[in-house]
């Protein structure tokens, strides 16, 4: 990821989502992002914060986890919408899959 | 250039040579091979892949239309005394982001996907349209990003 700023992210208080029960009948599927060389870091975090809807700080944490670790999970979701976010970030030319959840 | 917002609408004041530099490069579009997402090594289940890929096919011919008509339509530029104006939407203002980062990305894979910052001395007359297209795409792509935070 190509960096343009560096914004502050404590992610010590980045709060997630409590996760949703892995006991359903539906699977749970992990939609993850990629890191790449070419990406800019603002663009990355604007992608997450329009697909998701989630606030700019999470989204930065998100993102900087892509940079630094190489990939992030960014929900665990049934196949269906797994899917869904996987077309989404794809149409913005971000490196995304999917993958069952073990 | 300036970006600013004005409600559910953006402003883009643009000189003449910028307003060229907008319309040339929105024409190279789309620039990321069709197989890119094939070739990528963590794949998603075949299956769903496979619809995700024809989604995004569809997704990538509606927008070459869209910059037709964007590029087409009278009056999408208004002129003023500094050069010109226009005002899309925050809905277009995403598609043109999508597109930009299209070109940028499409033209850094036609550079042969460098992991590091481009040696310039290995520029020839080949490989200089791609860089140009890359700078153009990402110099514009920053400044709506700047205008999208506000």
């Amino acid at each position: 990821m190509v960096e343009t700023a560096t914004p502050e992210v404590s992610p010590g208080i980045i709060t997630e989502p409590e996760e949703k029960s892995r006991s359903g009948l539906e699977p749970g599927f992990l939609v993850i992002c990629w890191n790449d060389p070419v990406n800019f870091m603002d663009y990355v975090t604007h992608v997450f914060q329009q697909v998701f809807g989630w606030p700019r700080k999470k989204a930065e944490y998100h993102m900087l986890q892509v940079h630094e670790q190489g990939k992030s999970v960014l929900t665990r979701e049934s196949m269906e919408k797994a899917e869904h976010y996987v077309h989404q970030l794809q149409r913005y030319s971000l490196h995304a899959t999917m993958e069952r959840d073990q | 250039m300036k970006i600013f917002r004005a409600g559910d609408k953006f402003i883009f004041e643009v000189g003449s040579r910028e307003k060229h530099l907008l319309l040339d490069v929105l024409r190279l579009y789309p620039l990321i091979p069709a197989a890119h997402h094939l070739e990528k090594s963590h794949r998603s289940p075949d299956s769903s892949q496979k619809l995700l890929d024809e989604a995004l096919a569809e997704q990538r011919a509606e927008n070459k239309k869209q910059i037709e008509s964007f590029l087409a339509e009278p009056g999408r530029f208004e002129k003023t005394e500094a050069g010109w104006k226009f005002s899309p939407s925050s809905t277009e203002l995403e598609w043109l982001l999508q597109v930009l980062n299209d070109i940028r990305v499409g033209s850094w894979i036609n550079l042969g996907s460098p992991e590091d910052k481009l040696d310039l001395r290995l520029m020839n007359k080949e490989t200089a349209p791609h860089l140009w297209a890359m700078e153009i795409a990402g110099a514009f792509q920053m400044q709506m990003l700047e205008a999208l935070k506000g």
